[in-house]
């Protein structure tokens, strides 16, 4: 043992001794008052509590000192020849054999009770961690939640770094990383030993030790013997000693197998090859409808661009009939664009694409714009514009809020006949700019205005009688969400018309525009 | 017709694209050249006259914007750049790199042709130092500065009119919200759109017969402004009902 550490195992034994002796000296006073009081000659006995003090609070040795000072005091002063140490009585031999005997008896018995409090202690903490870690994989909601649980509890429960592999194939970089530095390199080659099976290629041995180069030693094991699902841990145990080594892995074991039981009575494993399977699907979905509404659109383009140039032929414009299929042609290819955009821009709010690029903008320029681009669609309507010449600038991008006006009057102009009158209104309240379309139209009854807002809503007395995706109002309602706003609808009913509102933050200017309004 | 027809270049990968360009060009009374690569492109500009050049965004050798920057740097061949889709971001930096305008695929030949007319009239203008520009009601002469509206002379502080002339010298084109801060107020105002906004209200005020369904001074969202081409003011739609 090196000598700092003997010094500090005499440091720790330094403060039970202080009092220990502080205890005999009262003692001592207190046993010289009982004489001086009542005039009894014994009172070494006394010296049985500091004896007992000591070896229920500080163990063996403080109490077997105990022992000894309170038999040379009781000798010293109160047994003739008094003030000497020697002892002419028998009495004080049994005292002192009955002391040293009591001293070893009581501290053995605390010392044992002591071991099965702290035992009792540590199992209270281990099951309110594994409660916590039930309670946290209760609420995680994808596969990276619960391996960052595992890890979390892990790491509390061992008190020692613990790093959470998925699989060795998988991100060995990314788990390095959310533990903060890298692992060192042999660490990972027995990582990858044991997998990918989830089991050690050595049968019967759970877990390994490794050394690394700095001289920590990491254990290496699957979380589960039995479910490769929960994958394998890398623990640093520091540079401990042989017997703790085995100490550790006894604790690991333990905390290993409660945190097991754990995951398989919540039916974990189950729950992570459901969301690695579907955050597959979700991926391939999303890189499908990507790459088709891309690779739909360059056909397209030729599709729209050749009925254009065909319309515009002298020779088709002799031909009423031919044009008006000509005509068909751009239109339905028109449609089909603004369809593949739609898909386009729901894939990149499913893949949370939508960066929204934040400036000052004028209201009217986004109303404006977006009106311009549905002026066919519109057409048949009556629109009333209702802007106060005030409206303050709002702080967003203008683009995704125009496209939210464009599926808004796209809408409105489905969903009410033609002649009906539409009213574009916006005024500022209270910090917010509200800007609101409403139509004469289908309304919305009270089962149907929660629902307008989901992917793929489409309300059953309109499906068969217009066209559409359902996935308008739900782009919209994110694009606005991207800007820091919302959207709401509002309806008297069916057939009594809707009014749709966006509602966006107004932010402060920093410098009056005005002031630099100044002559050259 | 007494004048040479036009010659364009229409640089796109796609055959069916450059088929259909072809023939509404052809119908225009254009002359048309074609080219399926960056650095055929490249090649056809240095070796022929070229009136316009059309450049998709997407070609196998190098990226469309490679393409303006490249003819760019010697010529001042007016560019529209088609693409498939692209973000407002890149349209600035393709306008910064000196395209003259861009269309989104897709679209019909009448929005390309309208592109490419004011395109080719800016560059005729340039050539022959013709001194005034008229939008609808409103002329600008860049020569005597002066701003009339219906044949009435307006009074426009000198930073109205100033924007009024950068846009003019576009007329058509936009020009990006960047451009227009730092010929107006100078480069250390580049990022304070809000001035422009409330400026180009009340500019509107002053120029636009109905200043609530803007004809004549057009915003492209989140890229800049343009003076809109005189068909596009003339031929407008009805302006929507205003109540105030």
């Amino acid at each position: 043992m090196p000598d700092a550490l003997r010094f500090a195992g005499l440091r720790k034994e330094l403060r039970p001794l202080t009092l220990t002796t502080l205890l005999v000296a009262a003692v001592s006073m207190v046993i010289f008052g009982v004489i001086w009081t009542t005039g009894l000659t014994r009172g070494s006995v006394l010296y049985l509590i500091p004896v007992i003090i000591a070896a229920t609070r500080w163990g063996i040795v403080s109490s077997l000192y105990a022992a000894a000072a309170g038999v040379l005091c009781s000798a010293f002063f109160f047994f003739p020849p008094l003030y000497s140490f020697r002892i002419r009585d028998p009495q004080e031999f049994i005292n002192l054999i009955l002391f040293v005997f009591v001293a070893i008896l009581v501290s053995q018995l605390a010392g044992r009770l002591k071991g099965q409090l702290e035992l009792s202690r540590r199992r209270e903490i281990d099951m309110r961690d594994l409660y916590a870690f039930s309670r946290r994989l209760a609420v995680a909601f994808d596969v990276p939640d619960i391996q960052a649980a595992i890890e979390d509890h892990l790491t509390a429960a061992i008190q020692r770094r613990v790093v959470l592999f998925a699989n060795a194939r998988d991100d060995a970089a990314t788990a390095a990383h959310r533990s903060g530095s890298a692992l060192p390199q042999n660490v990972f080659a027995q990582i990858a030993a044991i997998e990918p099976d989830g089991t050690a290629k050595e049968k019967g041995i759970g877990a390994t030790s490794v050394t690394a180069t700095n001289g920590d030693i990491w254990l290496v094991r699957p979380v589960s013997p039995k479910s490769p699902e929960f994958g394998v841990v890398a623990i640093n145990l520091g540079q401990p000693s042989k017997d703790n080594v085995d100490d550790m892995r006894v604790r690991v074991d333990n905390v290993l197998a409660d945190a097991t039981a754990t995951l398989e009575r919540l039916g974990i494993a189950q729950a992570i090859n459901e969301a690695r399977m579907r955050s597959q699907t979700d991926q391939l979905r999303e890189a499908l409808i990507g790459s088709v509404s891309h690779e739909l659109r360059t056909p397209l383009a030729s599709i729209l661009g050749a009925a254009t140039v065909l319309s515009s032929a002298p020779a088709l414009a002799r031909e009423p009939k031919l044009q008006a299929l000509v005509s068909d042609v751009r239109t339905e290819a028109e449609r089909l664009n603004d369809d593949i955009q739609n898909l386009i821009d729901a894939t990149r709010i499913s893949s949370n694409g939508v960066r929204p690029s934040i400036e000052w903008a004028d209201p009217r320029d986004i109303l404006d714009s977006a009106l311009e681009r549905c002026r066919k669609r519109l057409a048949r309507h009556k629109l009333v514009l209702n802007l106060p010449q005030d409206l303050p600038l709002v702080h967003v991008d203008p683009v995704l809020v125009k496209q939210a006006l464009v599926q808004i009057f796209d809408n409105a102009g489905k969903y009410s006949p033609p002649g009906t009158t539409i009213t574009v209104a916006a005024r500022a309240r209270d910090g917010r700019m509200i800007m609101s379309v409403s139509d004469q139209g289908a309304g919305l009854t009270a089962a149907e205005q929660p629902q307008i807002w989901d992917r793929f809503a489409r309300g059953e007395r309109v499906a068969t009688a217009t066209s559409g995706s359902g996935l308008g109002l739900w782009i919209a309602k994110s694009f606005i969400a991207a800007n820091g706003g919302k959207m709401n609808a509002v309806s008297d009913g069916p057939g009594k018309g809707t009014t749709m509102a966006i509602e966006l933050p107004v932010a402060q200017a920093a410098v009056h525009p005005m002031e630099s309004d100044s002559d050259e | 017709m007494s004048e040479p027809s036009p010659i364009v270049l229409i640089v796109d990968d796609e055959v069916q694209i450059r088929r259909f360009l072809r023939t509404g060009f052809e119908l225009n009374g254009f002359v048309v050249h074609e080219a399926g690569t960056g650095t055929e492109a490249i090649r056809a500009a240095t070796l022929r006259p070229i009136d316009i050049v059309i450049v998709d965004l997407g070609l196998p050798d190098m990226d469309g914007s490679e393409v303006v920057e490249r003819i760019r740097s010697w010529s001042t061949v007016p560019i529209i750049v088609l693409s498939v889709r692209s973000t407002e971001a890149q349209k600035v930096r393709l306008l910064e790199l000196g395209a003259d305008d861009y269309v989104v695929k897709p679209f019909g030949i009448a929005e390309l042709m309208a592109r490419v007319r004011v395109a080719l009239r800016r560059q005729s203008r340039a050539a022959s130092g013709e001194p005034s520009v008229t939008v609808g009601p409103l002329t600008i002469d860049l020569a005597a500065r002066a701003v009339t509206l219906n044949g009435q002379r307006l009074t426009l502080t000198p930073k109205e009119y100033r924007l009024l002339q950068v846009l003019a010298q576009h007329a058509g084109n936009v020009v990006t919200h960047q451009h227009l801060l730092k010929e107006v107020w100078g480069s250390i105002h580049m990022q304070d759109t809000h001035y422009l906004r409330i400026f180009v209200r009340k500019l509107r005020q002053k120029i636009e017969p109905t200043p609530d369904s803007p004809k004549i001074l057009i915003t492209e969202l989140g890229v800049g402004y343009r003076l809109a081409h005189a068909s596009e003011a003339e031929n407008g739609s009805p302006a929507p009902v205003t109540v105030s």
